[in-house]
């Protein structure tokens, strides 16, 4: 069995191996004269203000994750409707105790202002 | 099926009784309006300014988890059709003496919760719905029978501490923690993950119990098989000593340990702490508990052995070295999770006595903990919490009964009688010495009286040092929430150190259940 | 039908928890509850209890009526004695040290403890009373009566505890109750300091008892008094090498009984547990605290330090006299200190001028004489002098704090309104106080038919004719001398003729001749040196208080009561008027003792007689000194000594000798160990250890710089060293068998998906795979013969590794002593042999 996965250690001692070679011979091989003009981001124009990245918004961080929490939700109701009849009326209670939680949270997020764009 | 809603009633109760405290917040009306937001405008939140009615719902709701645990425990779940949950969810006497403590242990930190969070101006809702969402976690967790529960329950207990971790938003310190958190915990799942996916590739099971009969049927012959349990377990164990906070998988704890809010502090140290230990033992015991994996050559226990001398010997010295009490408290954690790993290489030998002695030390250690950060928070002025031993001097003159009660708890955290803590100490070292293990009972002997040290470097600083003149004095908030968690806490500390032999007894019935 | 049954009898519960009610409830809601409330809850904290102990009591009667009809046709009959028993609940499991399996915190009346709790509730009670009028003007009066109702709860605890570990909360819990009362009044400095000394010296006496029960538990397995009658037997057997010593240096011209070398685990135990029954009832030479301890209020020193706490060291022997006797050397050396400490705490007695003084140093000597009964093996004898000592020192203590009292309220001082020089006369003023003091003075110099009469009688007749022989243990080679009971004798005579003088001196003091407290210096006090105490005479002046006056009725009561049991209590157990009936009641709770206690009945026919003469030589001698010549005979006889009176009235300067002996040696000692503290401790081991941590925190720093890579790289660093655990083959063999007929067996530690391969010849050589599951091998080895078995472990990754382990039969030819040395060491190896890597 150990014989079977010997090509993937392999393959990942290659890469390890080839990766340290070549930034530790990029590090000592390579020319440095460093400067102050070179350390600097940029070489011309004018100097960079603010923060070297802009922070998204977190409402599009909060959308996307109710988007996945409710297409979860269709995963999971999704088999359960194709097995409904054999189920029967347990699978029904806890499916109804599924979608309860799950409204709850949705009025959650509602009340505390999780759904508005705008303010 | 009636009777299976009963036999997972601690796990419903507390489950929903979290939703229910989710719409409570959302739909009560606001207290008052809270914070800004970077554009300046005023920011309205409906849990805002609410932490004592939401904090004593979300006691209440702890401790009724509490009482049906009880309650099944006295029913006798093994007659309550489990089997339907079985393994996914393992209802037995084991699982329900964790659900006890970890239900109590939620409840008094949600009181904790209460006092502090209003007094240190992070009043938001949203932390007892996480500390209860958190502690079902942590319940399912000692429940769990099977790899894909473990890892549900983990996750749910996680998410909600990482979370509580944060909750003090303005202070870059507390995100740092909680990032720090998130991040290795991540890590460590995704180590506990693999381990799990290992375990599953060679036997073909998920649940504990079917590891532990396939890994018995392998025989001696090296096979793939056998290698990839073995590459599992150790994996398996890195994980779950990263939740233990064992040394070297332990260093975000101290940090996450001081940024956050001590409620969640205490909860970490405690519950957390609890829950991992709860599945460290099943795990151990019933996946690996072959004799070939439980033998001191070749096993786990060595590993576990190394991993507490090392939490043991390193949190000490360390934590001697404090100048923050939050902080020693943290390390003190770390030193304890040292303790109770003992007592984990000793049920090789004993796993009965020795897994009893564990949950008895977990129980009296909880409320301990708990009580001494409850205390801490206890003595921080308004809008500041005591962190240093220099806060603390002379506070034993100006408020005894906070210095009493801070100095009980330390007392039962260093082993001393008549508390919990000495008990604990007591059966955990006779266990470990019942199973032969004299030269790890030795160096827990050597660390504790280590440990006394800075245990009482706190009573010290209390009773026998005045404030340097002019310096901050430490103002005892006042908050009949904290208080009344102290007192609980209290009476439970030396109901456990009179009384020790019920508590033992039912870690007994406990663990007998476990095998 | 039964309410309290024998084995759960939880009138005992009653009995223990109203006066814990009654400290909780005055302690802490006393100031808001007004004087009237705390005086009611303080009585019926003590009250109740005492009822429940009559009931108890009268239970215990029924059960020996029962007895003792059911063997009353039979002449043979030995009467099983009452117990009453109650279990609280288990405390502690114990299964560990072999022995009980838990330790309960249990209760238990017999005929010993039931007396001792009525003793200590009706005692209790009327100094209860009586407190409430004598302490009716102080503004701690709560706190008095909180800490009075904890000392009663203490006290019952030590006495109703059915295990030593019981009885030891109860004994530390009367201590602490004893250092606050002393300390009561703690705004004066003095009385602070006395109660620190109190607290300490018993610490002492606490160490010795601590002792013995870690003593008790490794050699008998039990605490319980029940397990440790019934696991004593073995003690005297046992003996405890406490060094080994060189024949050269063994000492061998001593005595064997300085117990240099060699002492039986009975005697050790007994003289741990007498050390402690020393300490607490204050005897040679831990009695200093007690004098002292009288800077707490009267009624305390007469609940306290007279009538209940003090005998608890009698109590304890008592209680263990099946323990004590076997050990001859024990029981000698407990009636030679009781003998010893009752002449010569009757000498300092004789010089004191305070009346408390004189009270407490009279009571050492009394406890003296409990010892010298106990000591003698006559049990009973040494308790019924407990029993009526309560009466009667309690009844001084209170009348010596009626006659306080009213002096205070005229002169204010508290030294001088105890100075017996200030009284006289007082007989007019205060008829009811006067009469019950001079019964009780009668009873304690034992004038017939007074109780104290009968209960030194019976002691002294104890000492002349028992001896306490050895139980046949084969190593206590103590016999008591011949001399012993003569000498023993001696001196409690001598001790009871300085009895009656110095209290028959006391009484005249206080009650005859004129009243000379018209005037005094206000405001003076004993003086500190011994030079000039008595110029006190100078500077008189008038003082306008009250003249003195009988005290109320709250305090007069509880007098006549005592006076009255002062005087009819001996008749408890009256020899000469032929009753019997204590020594019947309690023969059951001795009867295992008393087995080895030899008595020449013969010898003690004449001692009655001689003992009234002693006493009336002693009232005599006083009458004629103080009375008929005014005290003019012991002024002179101090002018002609001055330095043996003034080393008496200075105590002997025991206090001074222990101050230069222990606490300056203790002070070398700290001095030492500051230093050592300073250059060792710090210096070497905390500085280094903090440089080697500092080392450390240096490297850790690294990774505590806060960033999580760091933290991720400590993780996987601990995984990495775990992982080459796990894939490293380890061969870890144990060595199992019997060595002497050469069988051994080797287990190599097991391990998941490990292979074993064994080569048991020793030459070498494995067989070509021949990897097995076989985990053990056995092999035979011929005497003397070495043989390196080796063995190949493969494991799971198919790693392997080799270890040799060399295994030799010891050979059995050499001289017998050195076969067991080899095999004990040959044994010890067989733990775990890490093999040698070839």
């Amino acid at each position: 069995m150990v014989d079977s996965y010997l090509p993937m250690f392999l393959t990942f001692a290659i890469s390890l191996i080839a990766c340290t070679v070549m930034f530790t011979f990029g590090h000592f091989l390579g020319p440095k004269n460093p400067s102050p003009a070179k350390n600097m981001p940029f070489e011309c124009g004018n100097d960079t203000e603010g923060a070297k990245f802009t922070r998204m918004n977190v409402k599009f961080y909060l959308t996307a994750i109710l988007f996945v929490v409710f297409d979860i939700e269709v995963v999971f109701i999704y088999p359960w409707a194709v097995l409904f009849k054999g189920l029967g009326w347990v699978g029904f209670a806890t499916m109804l105790m599924f979608i309860v939680s799950l409204l709850v949270a949705l009025v959650y997020t509602w009340k505390k202002g999780g759904l508005e764009w705008e303010s | 099926m009636i009777d299976l809603f009963i036999a997972l009633s601690p796990l419903l109760t507390v489950g929903f009784g979290g939703l229910l405290l989710m719409l409570a917040e959302a739909l009560g009306k606001p207290a008052n309006n809270t914070g800004m937001s970077p554009d300046g405008a005023v920011v309205v939140d409906a849990g805002a300014g609410r932490s004592e009615e939401l904090g004593l719902l979300a006691t209440v709701i702890l401790f009724s988890g509490a009482a049906s645990s009880m309650g099944v425990w006295l029913a006798d779940p093994a007659t309550l059709g489990v089997e339907l949950v079985s393994p996914w969810l393992q209802v037995d006497r084991y699982s329900l003496f964790f659900s006890f403590i970890l239900c109590i242990s939620g409840g008094l930190c949600t009181l904790l919760g209460g006092g502090y969070l209003e007094e240190h101006k992070i009043d938001r809702g949203e932390f007892f719905t996480l500390v209860v969402f958190s502690t079902v976690g942590a319940i399912a967790l000692g429940f769990a029978g099977d790899l894909l529960t473990v890892f549900v329950a983990l996750e749910t207990m996680s998410l909600g501490v990482y979370c509580m971790i944060g909750l003090r938003r303005s202070s870059p310190r507390a995100g740092e923690a909680a990032l720090k958190y998130f991040l290795l915990g991540s890590f460590a799942a995704a180590i506990m993950m693999f381990g799990a996916a290992l375990l599953y590739a060679a036997t073909g099971h998920t649940d504990l119990a079917g590891i532990g009969a396939f890994v018995g049927g392998l025989g001696g012959e090296a096979s793939g098989e056998t290698a990839m349990v073995i590459v599992g377990m150790l994996l398996m164990l890195i994980g779950m000593a990263f939740k233990i906070s064992a040394v070297p998988f332990h260093m975000w704890a101290p940090d996450a340990y001081e940024g956050a809010p001590t409620p969640t502090t205490s909860f970490m140290a405690a519950a957390v702490k609890t829950a991992a230990f709860a599945v460290l033992l099943r795990i151990l015991l019933i996946a690996f508990g072959d004799p070939r994996l439980m033998s001191w050559g070749a096993g786990w226990p060595p590993v576990m052995a190394c991993l507490s001398v090392l939490s043991m010997t390193i949190a000490n010295v360390i934590a001697g070295r404090q100048s923050s009490v939050k902080r020693m408290l943290a390390y003190s954690s770390i030193s304890h999770a040292g303790y109770l790993l003992m007592g984990v290489c000793a049920a090789m030998r004993l796993p009965e006595e020795a897994s009893a002695s564990v949950m008895f030390y977990l129980a009296g250690y909880c409320i301990s903990t708990i009580g001494a950060f409850g205390a801490l928070i206890l003595c921080g002025s308004r809008g500041k919490e005591a962190v240093s031993y220099a806060d603390l001097a002379g506070i034993g003159r100006r408020h005894p009964a906070a210095a009493a009660a801070f100095a009980l708890f330390v007392i039962s955290l260093a082993g001393m009688p008549p508390t919990a803590g000495f008990f604990g100490k007591l059966y955990v070292f006779r266990a470990t010495i019942d199973a032969e293990l004299y030269s790890l009972a030795i160096i827990g002997l050597l660390n504790s009286i280590v440990g006394a040290y800075y245990y009482m470097k706190v009573l010290v600083f209390m009773y026998m040092r005045e404030p340097i003149p002019g310096a901050p004095i430490a103002i005892p908030m006042r908050s009949s929430m904290v208080v009344s968690a102290l007192i609980i806490a209290a009476a439970l500390v030396v109901a456990i150190g009179v009384l020790p032999g019920a508590l033992l007894e039912m870690a007994a019935v406990a663990a007998a259940a476990l095998s | 039908m039964d309410i309290f049954p024998t084995n759960d009898f939880t009138l005992l519960a009653v009995i223990l928890s109203f006066p814990l009610i009654g400290a909780f409830v005055n302690g802490v809601f006393g100031k808001r509850l007004g004087k009237e409330a705390v005086t009611l809850m303080a009585l019926s904290a003590i009250g109740v209890p005492f009822l429940a102990s009559v009931a108890t009591f009268s239970k215990l009667l029924d059960i020996r009526a029962v007895q003792h009809a059911a063997g009353a046709g039979s002449a043979d009959h030995v009467e099983q004695g009452a117990r009453l028993y109650w279990h609280a609940w288990d405390w502690l499991d114990l299964a560990w040290t072999g022995g009980e399996t838990t330790l309960s915190v249990a209760f238990s009346v017999d005929g010993l403890s039931g007396i001792m709790a009525l003793v200590v509730t009706g005692v209790g009670f009327l100094i209860h009373v009586y407190s409430t009028s004598y302490m009716a003007d102080d503004p701690g009066y709560h706190r008095f009566f909180s800490y009075l109702n904890l000392f009663i709860f203490s006290m019952l605890v030590l006495i109703l505890g059915d295990s030593l570990p019981v009885l030891f909360v109860g004994w530390e819990g009367v201590g602490l109750c004893s250092y606050l009362l002393i300390g009561f009044w703690f705004q004066d400095d003095a009385n602070a300091a006395a109660g620190k000394k109190a607290f300490l010296v018993n610490r002492i006496g606490d160490f010795g008892l601590l002792v013995a029960m870690a003593l008790l538990l490794r050699y008998t397995g039990s605490l319980s008094w029940e397990g440790i009658e019934a696991n004593s037997g073995n003690l005297p057997n046992q003996i405890l090498k406490v060094w080994q010593m060189p024949e050269v240096l063994a000492f061998s011209f001593l005595p064997d009984w300085l117990l240099l070398n060699e002492p039986t685990i009975a005697t050790l135990i007994g003289l741990c547990l007498f050390l402690g029954c020393a300490g607490k009832s204050a005897q040679l030479p831990l009695y200093v605290w007690l004098p002292d301890a009288m800077a707490g209020p009267t009624p305390v020193s007469a609940l306290i330090h007279a009538a209940t706490m003090v005998t608890a060291g009698v109590y304890l022997v008592c209680r263990l006299s099946f323990l004590f006797v076997l050990s001859p050397a024990t029981m000698f050396t407990i009636a030679m200190t009781g003998a010893l400490t009752a002449v010569f705490a009757a000498t300092i007695a004789f010089v004191q001028n305070d009346i408390k003084k004189v009270l407490a140093y009279s009571t050492v000597s009394q406890l003296g004489y409990m010892f010298l009964g106990v000591g003698v093996g006559a049990f009973t004898a040494g308790f019924f002098h407990v029993l009526t000592h309560a009466f009667f020192k309690a009844c001084l203590f209170l009348g010596a704090g009626s006659v306080i009292h009213t002096m205070h309220s005229r002169i204010h001082d508290t030294d001088s309104s105890q100075d017996g020089r200030n009284m006289g006369g007082l007989r007019a003023y205060m008829p009811v106080t006067c009469v019950t003091f001079f019964v009780s003075c009668l009873a304690i110099a034992g004038v017939f038919p007074l109780s104290g009469f009968f209960s030194k009688d019976a002691i002294l007749i104890g000492a002349l004719t028992n001896t306490v022989s050895s139980s046949g243990g084969v190593h206590d080679a103590f016999v008591w001398p011949e001399w012993a009971g003569s000498v023993l004798f001696g001196m409690g005579l001598i001790g009871a003729v300085m009895t009656a003088f110095y209290m028959a001196r006391l009484y005249i003091m206080i009650f005859e001749g004129d009243f000379k407290g018209w005037s005094i210096v206000a405001g003076w006090k004993e003086p500190e040196g011994h030079d000039h105490h008595d110029d006190h005479g100078d500077g008189d002046e008038p003082i306008d208080g009250p003249a003195p006056h009988e005290s109320p009725n709250a305090m007069t009561a509880p007098l006549l009561v005592l006076a009255a049991l002062a005087a009819v209590s001996g008749l408890l157990s009256a020899h000469d008027l032929g009753t019997h009936w204590l020594d019947h009641w309690l023969d059951p709770v001795f009867a295992n003792a008393l087995g080895n206690v030899v008595t020449d009945a013969e010898a003690g026919s004449m001692v009655p007689y001689i003992a009234s003469a002693a006493t009336f030589a002693g009232l005599g001698g006083a009458y004629f000194v103080y009375v008929m010549r005014g005290g003019d005979p012991a002024r002179e006889l101090a002018e002609k000594v001055p330095a043996l009176h003034e080393l008496i009235y200075d105590k002997w300067r025991i206090d001074e000798l222990y101050d230069e002996l222990f606490v300056a040696t203790l002070e070398t000692l700290a001095e030492v160990s500051i230093f050592l503290d300073k250059w060792v401790v710090d210096g070497i081991i905390a500085r280094a250890s903090a440089g080697v941590v500092a080392g450390a925190g240096s490297v850790l720093r690294l990774f505590q710089v806060g960033r999580v890579q760091a933290y991720a790289a400590a993780m996987v660093i601990g995984s990495v060293a775990f992982a080459g655990f796990f894939l490293l083959p380890h061969a870890r063999v144990q060595l199992n068998g019997d060595l002497s007929n050469g069988q051994y067996e080797l287990v190599a530690s097991p391990g998941l998906g490990y292979q074993y391969s064994w080569d048991l010849d020793g030459d070498g050589e494995f067989a070509e795979d021949d990897f097995a599951d076989k985990n053990t091998a056995n092999i035979r080895l011929n005497t003397g013969k070495t043989v390196e078995v080796g063995l190949k472990v493969r494991n799971a990754f198919g790693l392997i590794r080799t270890v040799t382990i060399p295994l030799t039969r010891p050979d059995p030819s050499a001289d017998e002593t050195e076969t067991a040395g080899v095999q004990g060491r040959a044994t010890g190896q067989l733990a775990d042999i890490e093999g040698r890597q070839r």
